[in-house]
């Protein structure tokens, strides 16, 4: 799509948004929320209770306008983390700081990439966070508090960042396509004020209940236009990403990996990766034989290896781990990621 | 549906006549679906009545905004040029504002208020480590002054709005008012060096723009709780992206009096450092054997629990605390060592050199003689007051002319004398006489009640002489001053009372080089008191007054930088209907008594004698 269509979608969200405020009769600095029958509490009490289930990551990066640090959201009591999945989470294991200031290390369950999101789990550190209550409805006009910890402002046990906003639409980002670096490309809430500032992504979007109803997207930038949009991601999506990690998760412990005694491997694939020199290397294509079996099946040089049969492939070892135990007739799938984009990819001997 | 289908009318017709179209077409599509969306939707009779309480709600926070709208303050250059904002915080016209902001004007600048008028305005002290400065507008003795808040009860969730004068919108000196959210408290924004370090500020999600740097932060009441004055920005460029800083009112008014005594103040430390040990704790790493904490006890190694107000549980939470505080104050602390649990007080102390300071004074003397054609480099996330076409005008004759008056180590030493003048003339009545600058022979009579002996004395040109019990000492009038201190002698007690008689006689200035410091606490009273610093012959005095009657409190002598200080405590004045005159006096050395002395009489003579007692 071409930038002035870009400039008119994001127009028209404000536009949506500021009518639909005045519609609901929303007179900011006294919310009125007549339609619940839950009891409001004042902002300050809610911004106490919120805090205890948003928590500081902290990872990879710190160079080259990288980030080393982002936001995630506490689900459930069992120590699970949800967060965006960015380059913060290459590392070993994160570091989470809790809001008491506990200093926390988390391992990563999964990635969800065609949803961006992550999945992080701390192990008996006894915190509780919120129910993924996929049944909260969201209408535009709503208000909603961005908490998150925006540019890394709060260390320790210090308070993450709240921020008041409006959602001004429910509306898909799939007009941003080719144009922004956001890989996801569904429904999300697009919400009026600079909630998606640095370190932001994976924080929590919450009503005026205190309850969480969503998780705050990356930063994006129309690149011509140069306009941000700040959204976050609805539960149901973020539920279905959680799912799809969990199940996901279940075969890829490494104790139980069945190795076949002809598994596929890279040479035999035509697939050259680049040099195995991290801990974690990326499993990027470096070199395609011209007519192998990677050629057939339009692998392409640089493509970035994120999934092969739904199991998260995470670094150059992980994925010949799992070719390791893909036999060598079988087919098998792979998600890559070219680009801005992420591509399906069946790989046929 | 309806959408898409126009969207696409639109992008094709954009694509086609190019993007300086594009606005008009959006603006017919806007108006057209907007018709299509009233001629649909209900008629506005039919529209439900707001709930009452929304209304209420309304009708609060624009009787704040007006309230606070009155004491808001633009800040313009001399020649209306440039603009920042600040806030008026007294009927005698003084305003806050950052250092930043007036520091581009040098010392001369004009300030607007929401009445329509430009005031003619002046530098008073600025503090360039917490980015404020106290300027003060001339013209009227009923200003506008904000009602202050207290910043200390502000927490994230809470409502609030800022006010001031971004992108110099405010041309007809009527404030812009942003409304938002306290995002954060007790922030701590990294200096860039050892300047502009923004300490235990309030983070707030109302815009912050340029132009509404120094402005006032208000909570709904329409109270003073912060200076807004910074951003984080990084890749957005200089505009808000919900993430602006305000210092915290508290700071702003414990540094108030510092810097309306025209000087340019410094910050604080602590005279040691610490680290998060490996138990988690926060522990002296290094500590200078020369510090008032040192004195205190507080060795490597010892938990740091609470400092001021505040306890201590990260290292972050004491940068903050220790960032609010001028130096020389005096603060409790609260640590813990092998023995147990200690609560003192220290003295804190200069962050930076004189030399240091001296450097951005000849930095701000040469601003102003720049001024206003040339902007200092500006520091990253600082907001950067608005620039506005010039409006050339010539100004013949600076009206302020003598409100200003350069001194090496202040912006403004007219302010410095102002204060002093303020508060001798306070004791005015207490005159004692004095011929030839020198003051007469003074003799008093009493007591010493703890060890049941006489305590007598003489001040004359000559000399102190000075009785405790059946033991004699004497004193030259400025020699010796210094040995007697480190002694620890109770001769100091002459000494103060000689800081008394001269105060009271020749004044301040008639004693030796005088400076007012500011206000400052002083042990066993809440208010702070007014701080002067003496130099007599080696000796460095602090003389505290108290701010309602002039009266002298304390008076310490400081011999060098390693020894203990003598505080001499006025405890108590009794009045011969002419004059009040001290009647208790306790001498105290850290923070142990030494001696209670009692005066019962006093007796002035008119020429100076040799006699002794």
């Amino acid at each position: 799509m071409t930038r002035p269509a870009n400039c008119v979608f994001v127009l028209l969200c404000l536009w949506v948004g500021i009518a639909l405020t005045i519609e609901n009769n929303l007179v900011f600095g006294a919310p009125i929320d007549q339609s619940s029958t839950t009891v409001l509490m004042s902002h300050d009490t809610l911004v106490d209770r919120v805090q205890e289930k948003v928590v500081k990551l902290f990872g990879a990066g710190g160079a080259k306008g990288l980030e080393s640090y982002q936001s995630g959201v506490l689900i459930g009591s069992d120590g699970y983390i949800l967060t965006s999945w960015s380059t913060v989470l290459d590392v070993t294991s994160v570091r989470v700081v809790a809001y008491d200031g506990r200093r926390l290390n988390a391992t990563v369950v999964g990635v969800d990439p065609p949803n961006e999101m992550a999945l992080l789990k701390v192990d008996d550190a006894g915190l509780s966070g919120f129910e993924l209550d996929t049944s909260l409805a969201i209408r535009p006009g709503q208000r909603v508090f961005g908490v998150s910890n925006l540019f890394g402002i709060a260390t320790g046990n210090e308070y993450c960042s709240v921020q008041k906003g409006v959602v001004m639409a429910v509306a898909p980002l799939t007009q941003r396509r080719g144009k922004t670096k956001s890989l996801y490309q569904g429904k999300v809430y697009v919400i009026d004020v600079m909630t998606n500032n640095p370190g932001a992504a994976g924080g929590a979007l919450i009503d005026m209940q205190g309850r969480l109803i969503g998780i705050l997207g990356k930063e994006i930038r129309d690149e011509q236009a140069g306009i941000w949009l700040n959204y976050a991601l609805p539960l149901d999506v973020v539920q279905a990403s959680m799912d799809r990690i969990l199940k996901g998760n279940t075969s890829v412990e490494s104790e139980s990996i069945k190795t076949v005694d002809k598994p596929h491997r890279l040479a035999d694939l035509g697939l050259t990766l680049i040099p195995d020199v991290l801990a974690k290397t990326p499993a990027f294509v470096d070199q395609i034989r011209k007519g192998s079996i990677a050629d057939h099946s339009g692998i392409q040089t640089n493509d970035l290896i994120l999934l092969a049969n739904d199991q998260r492939i995470d670094s150059r070892k992980s994925f010949e781990r799992v070719l390791s135990t893909l036999n060598r007739a079988d087919s098998f799938e792979l998600l890559v990621q070219r680009g801005q984009e992420l591509i399906r990819i069946q790989v046929r001997p | 549906m309806e959408t898409t289908k126009i969207a696409s009318i639109v992008v094709r017709s954009a694509s086609r006549f190019g993007e300086l179209k594009l606005q008009r077409v959006f603006a017919a599509l806007t108006l057209s679906v907007l018709s299509s969306l009233s001629s649909s939707g209900q008629e506005p009779n039919t529209l439900p009545q707001p709930n009452a309480k929304v209304i209420e709600a309304q009708n609060e926070r624009i009787a704040a905004m007006k309230k606070a709208a009155r004491s808001t303050v633009s800040v313009h250059g001399s020649d209306g040029q440039g603009g920042g904002s600040g806030v008026c915080i007294s009927s005698d016209g003084y305003v806050l504002t950052n250092f930043h902001v007036s520091s581009p004007f040098g010392h001369r600048m004009r300030c607007g208020m929401n009445d329509g008028k430009m005031y003619e305005s002046v530098v008073a002290g600025i503090d360039p480590t917490g980015d404020l400065a106290v300027v003060k507008m001339f013209g009227r003795d009923d200003f506008p002054a904000a009602e202050l808040g207290d910043s200390d009860l502000v927490r994230a969730g809470q409502w609030c709005f800022a006010a001031g004068n971004p992108f110099v919108l405010a041309t007809n000196l009527q404030p812009t008012i942003t409304y938002g959210l306290v995002s954060g408290v007790r922030r701590y924004q990294y200096p860039s060096g050892t300047f502009l370090e923004y300490s235990d500020c309030i983070q707030t999600d109302a815009a912050i723009n340029p132009g509404n740097s120094g402005g006032p932060l208000f909570n709904m009441k329409g109270q003073l709780i912060g200076i807004n004055g910074r951003c984080s920005f990084e890749k957005r460029g200089r505009v808000n992206v919900g993430v602006g800083y305000a210092i915290s009112i508290k700071q702003a008014m414990n540094f108030y009096w510092q810097l309306r005594s025209g000087r340019v103040v410094d910050h604080a430390t602590l005279g040691f450092t610490v680290a998060t040990d490996t138990k988690g704790r926060v522990s002296v790493s290094n500590i200078l054997d020369n510090s008032d904490a040192f004195r205190r006890g507080i060795r490597f190694g010892d938990e740091i629990l609470r400092i001021g107000d505040r306890d201590i549980a990260t290292t972050n939470q004491l940068k903050n605390i220790v960032g609010i505080y001028p130096d020389q104050w005096r603060i409790p602390i609260r640590f813990r060592n092998e023995d147990g649990i200690v609560e003192t007080h220290i003295r804190l102390q200069s962050l930076h050199l004189a030399s240091e300071l001296e450097e951005i004074i000849a930095g701000e003397n040469q601003k102003q003689k720049d001024a206003p054609k040339k902007k200092a480099p500006k520091e990253e996330g600082e907001v950067e007051e608005e620039k506005t076409k010039p409006t050339p005008k010539e100004i013949t004759k600076d009206v302020l002319a003598d409100k200003f008056e350069e001194k090496l180590g202040y912006s403004n030493y007219f302010f410095n004398r102002l204060e002093l003048q303020r508060i001798t003339t306070m004791q005015a009545s207490n005159k004692l006489p004095a011929t030839d600058n020198s003051p007469q022979t003074w003799r008093w009579q009493g007591d010493l009640p703890a060890e049941n002996q006489g305590f007598s004395g003489e001040w004359s040109s000559n000399g102190l002489t000075i009785r405790f019990g059946d033991q004699t000492d004497t004193l030259h009038p400025t020699q010796g001053w210094l040995q007697t201190t480190k002694k620890q002698s109770p001769v100091t007690i002459g000494m103060a009372l000689r800081i008394w008689q001269l105060w009271h006689s020749v004044g301040p200035y008639g004693i030796g080089e005088a400076v007012y410091l500011g206000r400052n606490p002083v042990l066993g009273v809440a208010e702070l008191q007014d701080c002067t610093k003496l130099t007599v012959g080696e000796v460095t005095c602090l003389v505290y007054t108290s701010p309602e009657n002039g009266q002298i409190r304390v008076v310490e002598f400081f011999p060098d930088g390693q020894s203990e200080p003598a505080e001499i405590y006025f405890e108590k004045y009794t009045t011969d209907n002419v004059r009040s005159l001290p009647s208790l006096i306790r001498l105290q050395f850290g923070l142990e008594t030494k001696l209670i002395a009692k005066i019962d009489s006093h007796s002035f003579l008119d020429r100076p004698t040799t006699e002794g007692l």
